[in-house]
């Protein structure tokens, strides 16, 4: 266990400071947090070489492929819309004008322009796919990927394997799980979610420290009475809920006595210049907190662009109310993805965790190659384009292709399936890993036969 | 291999009734292109066992109708014939009756194409079907429109797609079969009935959709369930029913899939295959029909008929439940103690904890009837009122977000007045869709405020009254239901004629009133369509009649299909942890419920019982399957569908913190509220609530069951560890543990008093003598009087803290 050393110290009505309360919490969760995960270690499911890293970017409501990273200048006007093509600083790949910073870091990431799925063209089935590399059928929910890493890993220090920012998707009209939460694994390897803006003035995370009337000994004392009350009824073992709950508190103290864990949350210990560099929103300043997330031990941050895409300006761009008009690609959104995701590169090349965090960012699917009378462009899931970069990933490359309207993969089609793959194989997990499923029934991480997009590791 | 275990079947069985059976029992084949696939099932100990294949199938008249080793019969001339199956000394038979072969016969494009085509994916979402086809070619989704896409076939793209002349040189044909390529690949072979189907159709001069065309009245299903043993496969037969009267097996043509594939899966061919223990419902979707067939592996345990007749049966819900558990060999759990059922039955009830003096008297109280009497009780309560005011108005959302201070509250009053006065459910919904007036008199109108246009109408009501999401017909067919943008605007167009009037000088004087005139414009047709209910009667587009009423009378129907599901599954999933369908606001055809006969029941004697939400609950309450215990058997560890054990629940937000205010003495204040407002008298989400939004209070900005919460977080163990809430109660100078101290109770009574009203029990004597252990030891501090007793005051605290954040207290068991 580090022994911590607090470099501000609070004086406590009983005399002890809060440097003491620390190492006092973190004396009594000695233990407890790691060993329950070192036996999955033991199982060989990870490969101990490795610690790889994963930020996803759920780029909620669908980007456009003929908008953003897949131009067709030269498709009649009704297909390439009205964004004009810029040239990256890699020769032959050119992406669309709205993400002037992200053309400057072309060599950093690959483009894969052949991605389709062939659920239902709603968002919530695309959420699913992308996000645990399957659609749910006959009632089996599949975990988040992160939530699969959470699992076969356990946590790195005090923080969570897998955090969530900066809140859950919520309705995006389809009454269908969205694909993230850990699924038939048991809500104990959910996310943690933040569930608070970081672009708040006042962000922080609320609760982190006992009130000032309260001392470390009786915080210490509470949590043993607590235990002790709990342990004579045993009524609660079969149910998943309680033991979830068991083990948020047993979280919520290992990130209290943990300084470090901490901080990591504090943004406001950032340069005023650097919070800028990634936009001063809500998804400029998630991404600020996953790169540091990731330095504090956090192996897996997701974050959602977009909570809805229902009144809200979002990447889904049907060109009416409730909806986005195309316009936002300009004015908002796009920018707000430029300069989020060109720091967060940046910042990882920076500080040498690029090579060991993989960064994906994608939407559920395209849209419509042809405009249509609103002026937008609506869900089509037969063909889009997604971004990857890191974590092995060779930048400044195009996988995959469409067609010359960008409806139909015509290169080198990949599914969900295989973008869930990829990030498994950079993480160094084995594909043929099993997890238990209902009743114990082995459900492997993804179907077999689904390989790595090899091209994107060359 | 198959045959001998069914041979071992039929030996086993010969002392227990053997039984042979072949499914359907009674064939019509009515054209010279029916066939029927006949089904061989055993029962034996207790087992399905499909042996189609292993008996020997023969046809009493040959010349009339002939039947294949597999089963599958196939007609020759009109007359009568016997289908005997027989294996191993037992026989069973079918009436086959065959007619009309001399008439001439050509296929339907509405009854034979369209479900080939739809079969076959083409027109399925990701395909031809997308909203914007697919290579310039689009057909409606899976085929709702056979007007359209028969237009679409051979008319557009200069009738390639067919060619009347010479059929194999058909786009359709060359495409499908991949004689030329084809993005969707290869659909069928050339020698193949889907083949020869569409040629022949076209050959005959590719007869259009006729209005005249029989149209599908319903699906059967054979066999309706079966019982099987893990691993085994039993091939599924569907029946649709035409409305000339014909019967045609169109297992061919059908989708299926499996709500639990842990259970059994489902190939496209309708053969299921056992993959585990427990129930699957197997979805047959034909023609934008839906029916379910329930295939059961029972678990392997060890039930016996005395641990169901352990098992008290209080009232028809048991009856159901039990069939259920037997079917599966899940055995229930034993009865809940009085203790347990009394906390339970408060919080669930009425969101609060019974009190200490509460619990002393219940536990003493000797009379059988006690637990009735309790829950006749529980309903008077205002307490009863205000929790499900509370859950009425997440439904409505009722909130501060648009509605003025005065209207919120008229509308919440008035949902709390018709729950106090147990109006009827159907009465409480015609009363919003039938009246008229100033919205701070009659607070029901709201409702009109809250959802101003008639897109948000049709989508709440549809939600909340009916438990089915349209939101994505608004923009094209449903993906996944039967629901079409055209009957979206047909619903719509019902809330187009609600008239909001709004004095300019006062925001708060809201009139709402029934037009005349205006239409919702369906967003394609650039036109109004005829109002219409879903599936329900349309109104003339010219008349004057009052559309509300219309689409009340509809709603509140008792043939309303989805208006009592919607709500008694509601009820039912508050009481029991789950909704019979789940998730609980979710009851579209094509969800099964995990027991529907006891569904059925309840839905029928609820509408009987004319829509008394209170008499729902006290069957719910009463029955014997809401009070057993919450702790497993052998046999029910893994139950959380069946109801074979109470499920385990946190509870909502709102009641812990009434809960920890009860428990504590101290009252949450909530800003700009008198002193002592509990948080289930709320009528608002918008009150700031540090506790309430952590714990999952919903903000009733959709009407969505999932907006609640009750998944514990890491935030929540936080916030109760370090936050102010639960914190402050237990160090409030004016709290329980004040009182304690200054009436001098000793340790053992405050420890006692603690448990009844935070647990509803006694202390058992371990607990009572680790607790006290530990208090007595925290006391021993040296210094001043003063010290002293903050020192005792603080133990007292911390142990009523752990106590407050415990399993046991924050859920109900």
């Amino acid at each position: 266990m580090i022994r911590l050393d607090a470099d501000r110290s609070v004086e406590f009505c009983d005399g002890f400071r809060r440097r003491d309360f620390l190492h006092a919490g973190s004396l009594s969760t000695l233990g407890l947090g790691l060993g329950q995960f070192l036996g999955l270690k033991a199982h060989g499911a990870v490969d101990k070489s490795k610690d790889m890293n994963c930020i996803m970017l759920m780029l909620v409501g669908g980007p456009s492929q003929l908008d953003t990273w897949d131009m067709k200048p030269n498709a009649p006007v009704e297909i390439r819309g009205p964004y004009k093509p810029m040239k990256t600083n890699v020769p032959g790949i050119e992406i669309s004008e709205n993400f002037p910073r992200m053309a400057k870091h072309a060599d950093k990431y690959a483009i894969v322009r052949s991605m389709y799925h062939t659920a239902a063209a709603v968002h919530d089935t695309g959420h699913q796919m992308m996000q645990t590399g399957r659609l749910f059928q006959g009632g089996v929910e599949h975990p988040h990927i992160g939530c699969v890493l959470g699992k076969l890993r356990g946590p790195k220090g005090d923080v969570p394997p897998h955090v969530l920012l900066p809140r859950p998707i919520g309705n995006t009209g389809g009454n269908m799980p969205h694909g993230q939460s850990a699924g038939f694994l048991g809500k104990t390897f959910d996310p943690f979610v933040l569930n608070a803006d970081p672009a708040d003035p006042n962000f922080r995370v609320p609760d982190m420290l006992p009130p000032d009337y309260l001392t470390a000994l009786r915080v210490d004392r509470r949590r043993n009475w607590r235990e002790m009350v709990d342990k004579t009824v045993n009524k609660f073992e079969t149910s998943q809920d309680a033991r979830l709950l068991d083990s948020t508190f047993h979280q919520a103290y290992t990130l209290m006595s943990s300084e470090k864990a901490r901080e990591a949350f504090e943004l406001h210990r950032e340069d005023e210049k650097v919070r800028e560099k990634y936009g001063m929103n809500r998804f400029g300043q998630s991404c600020l907190l996953a790169r540091r997330m990731i330095e504090a031990g956090v192996r897996f941050v997701t974050i959602n662009m977009f909570e809805t895409v229902f009144d809200e300006i979002t990447w889904d761009i049907h060109g009416s109310k409730p909806f986005s008009p195309i316009s936002c690609y300009k004015d908002l959104v796009g920018p707000m993805f430029d300069m989020a995701y060109s720091s967060l590169l940046e910042e990882l090349q920076q500080r040498g965790l690029l090579e060991n965090t993989m960064i994906v960012a994608f939407g559920e699917f395209g849209r419509t190659p042809k405009v249509n009378p609103a002026g937008g462009r609506d869900h089509w899931p037969q063909c889009w384009s997604i971004l990857m970069a890191g974590g092995g990933v060779k930048g400044g490359q195009a996988v995959g292709a469409s067609d010359d309207i960008g409806a139909a993969p015509k290169d080198r089609p990949c599914t969900p399936g295989e973008v869930a793959a990829t990030i498994y194989h950079s993480l160094g997990i084995n594909l043929e890993t099993e997890l238990p499923g209902a009743q114990g029934r082995p459900i492997p991480i993804v179907d077999r036969g689904v390989q790595p997009i090899r091209e994107l590791f060359s | 291999m198959r045959y001998s275990i069914s041979v071992l079947f039929f030996a086993a069985s010969l002392a227990a009734q053997p039984g042979l059976q072949v499914l359907p029992e009674v064939v019509e084949l009515s054209t010279p292109e029916s066939r029927q696939q006949l089904l061989a099932e055993t029962f034996a100990g207790g087992f399905h066992e499909d042996a189609t294949k292993a008996v020997t199938w023969s046809s009493s008249q040959p010349k009339v109708a002939t039947v294949n080793a597999a089963g599958f019969v196939t007609p020759v001339s009109d007359g009568e014939a016997t289908i005997t199956a027989s294996g191993n000394g037992l026989t069973a038979s079918a009436k086959v009756r065959v007619k009309g072969m001399g008439q001439p016969f050509t296929w339907s494009f509405k009854n034979h194409v369209n479900p080939v085509l739809t079969k076959m994916g083409c027109n399925q979402g990701a395909c031809h079907g997308a909203q914007a086809g697919k290579n310039g070619f689009k057909l409606t989704l899976r085929g709702y429109d056979p007007e359209v896409d028969y237009d679409t076939l051979t008319r557009a793209s200069l009738g390639r797609r067919i060619a009347m002349a010479d059929p194999p040189a058909s786009l359709l044909l060359q495409k499908a079969t991949f004689g030329i390529p084809h993005g969707g690949g290869l659909r069928f072979k050339k020698d193949s009935l889907e083949y020869r189907v569409i040629a022949e159709w076209i050959a005959a001069g590719a007869p259009r959709p006729m209005a005249s065309d029989a149209a599908v009245t319903g699906l059967e299903v054979y066999p309706r369930t079966a019982i099987l043993k893990p691993a085994q496969e039993h091939q599924v037969v569907v029946r649709a029913r035409y409305s000339d009267g014909r019967v045609e097996d169109v297992t061919r043509w059908a989708k299926f899939s499996s709500n639990n594939e842990g259970a059994a899966l489902v190939d496209d061919y309708g053969k299921v295959k056992m993959t585990g223990s427990g129930e699957a419902a197997i979805s047959v979707w034909f023609s934008s029909r839906i029916v379910y067939t329930r295939m059961v592996s029972p678990y392997p345990h060890e039930v016996s008929e005395a641990d169901y007749r352990k098992f008290e049966r209080r009232n028809f819900v048991d009856d159901h439940a039990l069939a259920k558990w037997k079917s599966l060999r899940l055995a229930p759990s034993a009865g809940a103690t009085d203790a347990a059922f009394l906390r339970r039955a408060y919080l669930d009830a009425a969101g609060i904890l019974p009190s200490a003096e509460e619990v002393e008297q219940f536990l003493a109280d000797k009379s059988a009837d006690k637990r009735q009497r309790m829950i006749d009780a529980l309903l008077r309560r205002e307490e009863f009122a205000d929790y499900w005011a509370y859950k009425w108005s997440d439904l409505m959302l009722v909130s501060s977000r648009r509605l003025q201070s005065n209207t919120m509250w008229a509308f919440y009053n008035w949902i709390r007045d018709s729950v106090k006065a147990n109006k009827p459910w159907d009465k409480f919904a015609r009363d919003i869709f039938t009246s008229s007036g100033n919205t701070r008199t009659n607070g029901a109108l709201n409702y009109f405020f809250l959802h101003k246009d008639p897109i948000d109408l049709t989508e709440n009501v549809t939600q909340a009254f009916l438990g089915q999401r349209l939101t994505c017909a608004r923009c094209h067919n449903h993906p996944l239901e039967k629901w079409t943008q055209t009957q979206y605007y047909q619903l719509a167009n019902l809330f187009a004629r609600v008239g909001i009037k709004s004095n300019s000088a006062d925001p708060n004087d809201v009139v709402v009133f029934a037009k005349t005139t205006g239409d919702v414009n369906h967003p394609r047709l650039l036109r109004p369509l005829p109002p219409a209910p879903l599936d329900g009667e349309p109104l003339d587009l010219e008349s004057t009649e009052d559309r509300r009423l219309h689409f009340a009378n509809w709603l509140t129907s008792p043939k309303n299909p989805y208006f009592a599901r919607n709500i008694v599954n509601r009820v039912w999933g508050n009481f029991m942890g789950r909704g019979l369908v789940d998730p609980i606001d979710d009851v579209r055809e094509a969800n099964a419920a995990s027991n529907e006969e006891l569904f059925a029941a309840l839905v029928k004697d609820f509408v009987e019982h004319g829509y008394d939400i209170q008499h729902l609950i006290r069957t719910v309450m009463n029955s014997g399957v809401y009070q057993l215990s919450s702790d497993a058997n052998a046999t029910n560890q893994y139950d959380g569908v069946y109801y074979s054990k109470y499920i385990v629940k946190r509870l909502p937000g709102e009641v812990i913190l009434d809960a920890m205010s009860q428990v504590t003495g101290v009252a949450t204040a909530f800003p700009n509220y008198p002193a002592g407002t509990r948080a289930l008298q709320l009528p608002d989400t918008q009150v700031v609530s540090r506790f309430l939004t952590v714990f999952g209070r919903p903000n009733r900005v959709i009407c969505d069951a999932s907006e609640r919460s009750s998944d514990p977080s890491i935030a929540q163990a936080l916030h109760a560890i370090n936050g102010d809430t639960l914190n402050k109660k237990l160090s409030a100078a004016d709290g329980a543990v004040s009182l304690f101290l200054k009436l001098g109770l000793s340790d053992s009574r405050i420890l006692e008093h603690l448990f009844l009203s935070a647990y509803s029990r006694y202390p058992n004597e371990q607990e009572r003598a680790a607790s006290l252990g530990a208090l007595r030891q925290s006391r021993e501090v040296k210094g001043t009087a003063s010290q002293v007793l903050d020192a005792r005051r603080q133990a007292i605290e911390d142990m009523l803290w752990a106590m407050l954040t415990s399993k046991e207290f924050l859920f109900n068991y």
